[in-house]
């Protein structure tokens, strides 16, 4: 309604001004020929400002947060993961009905082991990678980001009070916050458990000639040990951080796209958003 | 003279008679027996020189469990004594099968013997295969219960041993066959393992030795804590082995793994503590060869056969314990925190809606 007000008073403009000039009325085509030509100008116009704002929105709603090798390293690790959490529970709760389903008619414990196994080989080849890209700069200082500090335990506790309702505000997170770095370091610290152990449970062969046998044994229990628990973390802490959080439901994409939205930054890592902030603002000025 | 013979006769039979207790006139049995059968030297002549005994020992027949038969509730073709045809071959089957109503027993399921290594071996007419008679007797047979049974516990080895002799004197060297001749008669004896009856060669998925089945055997009394504690042998193997990889694999067709006895042998089974076993410490490393390559005396070092669970299992149990409490903690730990997230979300939700 706007745009054909504004339309109509430019066409008036217009024909006022060239009526003055040539000092005589306008007529009927050539009235017509004014209205498309200040038709096509204003659309042109709009175009370009929507063109202008969709950018716009586009640079300033989303952060990238991380980087496509990381969402490449966590992608593997998941498909291993998932690899080794169905092959490996049937063999923990072999006499249930359910495992004696699974092997019975779904495939057969020798395809199992070929799967855990590709599973495992997939772990183990996620974590070699990680290792490596934490020598690379990215790597270093995504290390230095992840380090548990005293900030983080203040943290907890703060938000602790503020879930209980003791304070008004949520504490404010960096990078990573003591949520996300504790899950890190319980990943490290299971996946060596589960490499170690497991490699001992492949190679057999090999561990039964140096290890006494009861290494052997707390090998195997500390693997079936740490998968329950591992996989009971990944069912809640991390089910719920990722995909049953009201903030992200149904699936927190980050770690797929690597984008954050402005939003949500500023909500969950209010510190990085200032950080990055000032950094910007710093490579600006000259 | 003619009377005289005829007296003799009289007097001679009625002295017979009385001085054999067992069949008087009156005993249905008596015509078969008195004047053939119940004769010691009563046979036949099968081959030119060969005879057969036709000998029944009536004193036997009459302690077995069929005294309250007739010959002829057997020998059904005998309808007229003394029969003028050679009866029929009869065979305790045609009463001792699933669903017969003279009410004989059928609990070990004899009929079974026809598909079993015996009776295949008996068809294709193999002399020394055992027919029903082989271990059983025929007109002597006895219950399983009754001490003087050739299938009373304590002598089924021996019986089996007519045939399987080397395997006897292995056997008895074993644990089993020791206590058994120390009248342990809860110790496994052939037809604890093999079956009786329906007894076939280990490949055969219904061979109660089948790889996938020689756990269960053993489990029957190695399961039996009443059986396993008057010993002094411990229970939990069986479980123990379910537990293990091993029995893991046996169980979802894995046949290559180990079973019982691939690490224990089987007529030789011996205990730990006696140097000649396969499973003293000093034997293990090659036990464990045969399918480990590079087993070495390590493999001895730790114990066998645990269930995590149990502290019996020393160092095991308490990883099993560290993860079991830090599991339990953890989880909890998790969701409470969960919950106390989705409430303070709520509440600010709430507050802020209202503000
Ligand atoms: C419980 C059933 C049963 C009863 C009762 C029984 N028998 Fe038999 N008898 C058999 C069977 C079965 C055989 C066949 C054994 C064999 O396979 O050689 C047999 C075989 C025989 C034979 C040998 C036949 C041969 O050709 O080798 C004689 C003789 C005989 N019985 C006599 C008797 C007499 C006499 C009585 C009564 C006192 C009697 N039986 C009662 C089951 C019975
Ligand atoms: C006429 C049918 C008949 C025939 C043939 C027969 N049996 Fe029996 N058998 C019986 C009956 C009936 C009983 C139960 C007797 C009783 O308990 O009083 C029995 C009992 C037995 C028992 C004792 C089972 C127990 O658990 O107490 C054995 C062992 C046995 N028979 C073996 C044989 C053998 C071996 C033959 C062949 C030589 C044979 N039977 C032939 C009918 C028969
Ligand atoms: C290789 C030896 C062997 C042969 C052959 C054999 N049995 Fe047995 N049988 C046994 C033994 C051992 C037992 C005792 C089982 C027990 O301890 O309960 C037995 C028990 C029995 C019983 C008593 C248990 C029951 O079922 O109630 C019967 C009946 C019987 N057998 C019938 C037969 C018949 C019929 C045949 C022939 C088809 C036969 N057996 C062949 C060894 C044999
Ligand atoms: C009358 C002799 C005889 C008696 C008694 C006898 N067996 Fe046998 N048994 C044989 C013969 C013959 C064979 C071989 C069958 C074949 O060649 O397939 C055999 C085979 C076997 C086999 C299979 C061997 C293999 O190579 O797989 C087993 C197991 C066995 N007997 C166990 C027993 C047991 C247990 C008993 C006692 C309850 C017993 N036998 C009593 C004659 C006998
Ligand atoms: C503790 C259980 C057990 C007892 C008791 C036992 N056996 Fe065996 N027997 C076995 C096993 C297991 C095998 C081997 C199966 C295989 O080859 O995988 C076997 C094999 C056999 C064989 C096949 C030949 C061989 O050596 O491989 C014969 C025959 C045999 N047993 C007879 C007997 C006789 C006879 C007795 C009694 C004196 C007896 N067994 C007692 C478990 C037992
Ligand atoms: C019928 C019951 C029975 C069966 C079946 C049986 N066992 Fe046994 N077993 C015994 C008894 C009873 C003893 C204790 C003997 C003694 O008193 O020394 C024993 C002892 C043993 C021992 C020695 C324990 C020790 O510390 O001295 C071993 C090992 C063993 N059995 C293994 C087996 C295996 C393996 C099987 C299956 C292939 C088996 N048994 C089947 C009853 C059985
Ligand atoms: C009859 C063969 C056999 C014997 C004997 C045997 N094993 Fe095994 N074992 C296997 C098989 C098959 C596997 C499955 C893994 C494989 O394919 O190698 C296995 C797996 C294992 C494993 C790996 C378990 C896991 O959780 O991955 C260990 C450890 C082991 N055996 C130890 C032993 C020891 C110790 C002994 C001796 C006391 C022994 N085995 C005797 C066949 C055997
Ligand atoms: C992989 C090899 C292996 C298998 C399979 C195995 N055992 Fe054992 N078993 C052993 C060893 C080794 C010992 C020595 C005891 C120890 O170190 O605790 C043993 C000990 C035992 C004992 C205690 C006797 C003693 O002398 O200490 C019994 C009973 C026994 N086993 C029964 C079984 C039964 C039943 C099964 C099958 C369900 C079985 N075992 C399967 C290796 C095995």
């Amino acid at each position: 309604m706007a745009d054909s007000g504004n339309e109509e008073r430019l066409v008036q403009e217009l024909q006022r001004e060239l009526e003055h000039e040539l000092a005589r009325p306008l007529d009927d085509a050539e009235l017509q020929r004014i209205k498309e030509l200040v038709r096509a100008q204003l659309e042109a116009e709009l175009r370009a400002k929507q063109r202008r704002a969709a950018q716009e929105k586009e640079q300033e709603e989303y952060f990238v947060r991380f980087s496509m090798n990381f969402c490449l390293q966590h992608l593997v690790l998941a498909i291993g993961v998932i690899l080794l959490t169905i092959t490996g529970l049937p063999i923990k709760f072999h006499d249930s009905a359910w495992a004696e389903f699974i092997f019975r008619n779904i495939w057969s414990l020798e395809v199992n082991r070929v799967i855990h196994r590709v599973g495992a080989s997939l772990l183990m080849l996620v974590s070699v990678w990680h290792i490596g890209w934490l020598m690379t700069r990215e790597g270093r200082r995504e290390l230095r980001e992840l380090l548990p500090r005293v900030k983080d335990f203040w943290d907890f506790i703060a938000n602790v009070k503020f879930m209980l309702g003791l304070s008004s505000e949520r504490p404010r997170f960096g990078r990573y916050s003591y949520s996300e770095k504790f899950e890190y370091w319980a990943l490290v610290w299971g996946t060596a458990v589960m490499v170690l152990s497991g490699l001992m449970l492949w190679f057999h062969r090999i561990a039964l000639a140096y290890l006494p046998k009861y290494i052997f044994d707390v090998a195997l229990q500390a693997h079936s040990g740490e998968a329950l628990l591992a996989i009971l973390a990944l069912i809640t802490w991390h089910m719920y951080h990722a995909h049953l959080n009201p903030e992200v439901f149904p699936m927190n994409m980050t770690i797929f796209t690597g984008k954050i939205s402005k939003k949500r930054l500023m909500e969950e890592h209010p510190l990085e958003y200032e950080q990055i902030m000032r950094e910007r603002a710093e490579a600006e000025q000259p | 003279m003619k009377r005289l013979i005829a007296l003799a006769v009289i007097i001679g039979s009625a002295i017979i008679v009385s001085s054999w207790p067992s069949y008087g006139q009156r005993d249905p049995n008596a015509r078969c027996l008195l004047e053939c059968h119940g004769k010691p030297d009563f046979k036949r002549e099968v081959a030119p020189g060969q005879f057969k005994s036709l000998y029944v020992d009536y004193e036997q027949f009459k302690a077995s469990v069929h005294k309250e038969k007739l010959c002829v509730d057997c020998h059904t073709d005998v309808t007229v004594i003394p029969h003028q045809r050679r009866p029929e071959q009869i065979h305790c089957l045609q009463c001792h099968y699933q669903g017969n109503v003279v009410g004989a027993p059928v609990s070990e399921r004899p009929e079974k013997y026809k598909e079993s290594v015996h009776g295949k071996a008996f068809e294709r007419g193999d002399p020394n295969a055992p027919d029903c008679k082989s271990c059983h007797t025929v007109h002597a047979v006895r219950p399983p219960t009754d001490p003087l049974s050739p299938v009373y516990r304590a002598n089924i080895p021996k019986t089996c041993a007519s045939c399987h002799v080397e395997i006897y004197t292995e056997y008895l060297e074993g644990v089993h066959g020791q206590a058994l001749r120390n009248n342990v008669l809860e110790s496994a004896v052939c037809s604890d393992c093999h079956r009786e009856h329906d007894l076939f060669p280990p490949d055969d998925p219904r061979s109660s030795l089948h790889p996938q089945n020689v756990a269960n055997t053993c489990a029957r009394c190695h399961t039996d804590v009443k059986i396993m504690e008057r010993r002094g042998v411990p229970v939990k193997q069986v479980e123990a082995f379910k537990k293990s990889f091993h029995g893991i694999a046996i169980e979802f067709g894995i046949l290559r793994s180990a079973n019982c006895v691939s690490c224990h042998e089987y007529h030789k089974i011996l205990s730990s503590r006696d140097p000649r076993s396969p499973i003293h410490p000093l034997n293990l490393a090659q036990t464990c060869g045969q399918c480990h390559p590079n087993a070495s005396s390590n493999v001895a070092r730790g114990r066998f056969h645990i269930i995590p669970s149990d502290p019996d299992a020393g160092i095991v149990f308490w990883v099993y314990e560290f993860y079991r409490w830090l599991t339990i903690v953890m989880t909890a730990g998790f969701i409470f925190y969960i919950v106390l997230d989705l409430y303070g979300r709520w509440r600010h939700a709430r507050r802020s809606s209202h503000g």
